[in-house]
């Protein structure tokens, strides 16, 4: 390999500035193809919402005393999605990591479109889903009653603050790039862009404040999604309910969004990579750095997921010791073993042996994460809430109906759609970052 | 009255354009009449061209205001239509404190991002007379604002290393 593919910022600016531009150009028929597959089975899982808004909340699997099921799922999945973007790139960001320049764009589109399909759950779950803005609070004149005190409340709350961040900081970085762009060929591109950029002309006050505003929003956008998603474990965790009433919740789901999101974030990148022809920006080097990390998390996991069961097996509380049995023993255990083999065993080996450790290897080991984040959360949800506590009532089993699958899959089909529209505006990786920078030099 | 001129000059080092800052500051030009332009940010010691800036403080105002306003509505949502509570409360801070902190960190980013607007003039109402350089690759471009003679600033620019210096008058 040559010494320019290990270190892409020392290519030509030129050639890079070409690079990264070219994938906005031409829509090829593999690109409508690709859009196309996606919207098929966003419009199916748009029709089976219709379904449930029209017949009622009867149409899913969820019945007495399940009541949360495969849409609370989705949306901790999605909102721990979201986590690989804004916050990793935060960290990198601070951190002034310099391997971060091809990744962080990528990182925040994730999360800036996570948030957005995560945010939908809530209202899908309502199922009255045209009443969602009774969660908005404002001071009650027509009887409402907001309740703030509701982890509920505190998600809408979060969500905004994070999905504001989030765009704010998508944003951001984007406006130098958008601003070698307004002078596209293609009108309605052009007027996108300079609209976009804001009359940006590279001045030195512009780049100092540019530059100032990322830091301190590095620094905000960090504390808020460490608060996002502990927000979201709360939901579960202020519930006194068996295997949810946890201190360690929050640190616990903060933990597993990390990890879903980095392993979100290794399949994107090895896609962009492929798809775009951007081997010599996205190396090996960069899929090296991210699978340490992806194990290092695997680990971490691994770690919370042991001290949350071994305190409640240690404590024998009898509400607790039945949930615990149905998630490693009886109904769920096959769930829960698949959970580990997958979050940890497969990645401990694919990522920890140097010799295993490749591109291919990472995204196997990615796509098994994600499946193995998706059981954790239903492995959460749906076990304490079929396993009653009062000998009087009846338990039941919770199967997600053909609606709740259909909307998942269009949530994974939206996902790609946004990316794919994504990439074909915006250059997917920050063209004027890549450039040595010149505090960089002076080190 | 003197007339006011603009010198665009073309660089192809950083320290070169220090020095030309540094020599144009010697010889009496003020910060305001300074302008680089380049396609990426361009970093200088302490002291060549410093850009002083409020955006840390506007943020941490914004985070007050945020949460204190955040608060504030929280309190009067819940005074305002009284539920019983059974002996609870109505308002606690222990059942705000997340709205608190989250409409805090709201504050902070709605103000970092309205101050970097503002600061960095993208959204002010801009000398329209001042010429933009277009920059070439690889370059910076210094843009010094003159009243008076341009021979001297010239000769300072290309004594400092600029490989062109161009003379512009207000639009």
């Amino acid at each position: 390999m040559s010494g320019n593919a290990n270190q892409p910022e020392l290519l030509p600016y030129g050639k890079i500035r070409e690079d990264l531009f070219r994938p906005l150009s031409g829509m090829t028929q593999k690109y409508f193809a690709a859009i196309l597959i996606p919207l098929l089975i966003i419009m199916f899982g748009a029709y089976a919402w219709t379904v449930q808004l029209r017949t009622g909340m009867g149409v899913t699997g969820l019945q007495r005393p399940v009541f949360w099921g495969f849409y609370i799922v989705d949306f901790v999945f999605w909102i721990g999605i979201s986590h690989a973007g804004t916050l990793i790139s935060a960290i990198l960001r601070l951190t002034d990591a310099g391997w971060r320049k091809p990744i962080t764009r990528a990182a925040e589109a994730i999360t800036l479109f996570a948030l957005m399909i995560g945010g939908m759950f809530p209202i899908i779950h309502l199922g009255r889903a045209w009443y969602f803005y009774w969660l908005i609070p404002y001071p009650n004149m027509r009887l409402l009653w907001p309740n703030f005190r509701s982890p509920l409340l505190w998600d809408l709350t979060a969500i905004v603050t994070y999905m504001t961040g989030s765009a704010i900081y998508l944003y951001l970085p984007l406006i130098p790039d958008v601003a070698q762009l307004a002078e596209h060929s293609v009108p309605w591109r052009r007027k996108l862009y300079r609209m976009l950029s804001l009359g940006w002309t590279g001045s030195d006050k512009e780049w100092h404040s540019l530059e100032r505003a990322m830091k301190l929003m590095a620094g905000i956008i960090l504390a808020v999604a460490v608060s996002v998603h502990t927000v979201v474990a709360w939901d579960f965790s202020m519930a006194i309910a068996p295997m949810w009433h946890s201190t360690i919740f929050g640190p616990y789901f903060v933990v597993g969004a990390i990890f879903s999101g980095l392993a979100g974030l290794m399949i994107v990148m090895a896609a962009i990579r492929k798809l775009m022809g951007l081997e010599q920006y996205l190396t090996r080097h960069h899929f090296d750095n991210l699978a340490k990390l992806l194990l290092l998390m695997s680990i971490l996991w691994l770690y919370f997921t042991f001290a949350e069961h071994l305190t409640v097996w240690y404590g024998n509380d009898p509400s607790e010791m039945a949930v615990f049995g149905a998630r490693t023993r009886a109904r769920f255990a096959g769930l829960f073993w698949l959970m580990v083999v997958v979050n940890f065993v497969i990645p401990f080996v694919l990522l920890g042996i140097r010799k295993l450790r490749s591109i291919t290897s990472g995204v196997i080991a990615s796509f098994g994460i994600l499946l193995g984040m998706f059981l954790e959360r239903y492995i959460i949800v749906v076990p304490t809430l079929s396993t009653t506590r009062l000998a009087a009532a009846t338990s039941s089993s919770y199967t997600p109906s053909w609606v709740e699958l259909a909307i998942t899959a269009a949530t994974f089909a939206a996902m790609i759609f946004l990316y794919l529209i994504f990439s074909k505006l915006f250059p997917i990786i920050a063209v004027w970052e890549f450039k040595p920078h010149p505090h960089e030099d002076e080190v | 009255m003197a007339s006011l001129s603009y010198l665009l000059s073309e660089f192809r080092d950083k320290n070169a354009v220090a020095d030309a800052i540094r020599a144009l500051r010697a010889a009496g030009a003020g910060d305001a009449d300074i302008d680089l332009f380049s396609e990426e940010p361009v970093e200088f010691p302490r002291g060549v061209l410093d850009r002083p800036s409020h955006m840390s403080l506007v943020s941490v105002l914004g985070a007050i205001v945020g949460g204190v306003g955040g608060t504030a509505f929280v309190w009067y949502a819940q005074t305002n239509y009284a539920v019983p509570t059974g002996g609870m409360p109505v308002f606690s801070f222990w059942g705000t404190g997340v709205i608190t902190y989250e409409l805090t960190m709201l504050g902070a980013v709605l103000a970092t991002f309205g101050y970097f607007l503002w600061e960095s003039g993208l959204i002010r109402k801009r000398d329209k007379s001042a010429p933009v350089p277009v920059v070439p690759p690889e370059c910076i471009c210094l843009r010094v604002r003159v009243s008076g003679d341009v021979a001297a600033p010239t000769a300072l620019l290309r004594q400092a290393g600029a490989i062109s210096v161009e003379k512009k008058v207000p639009a």
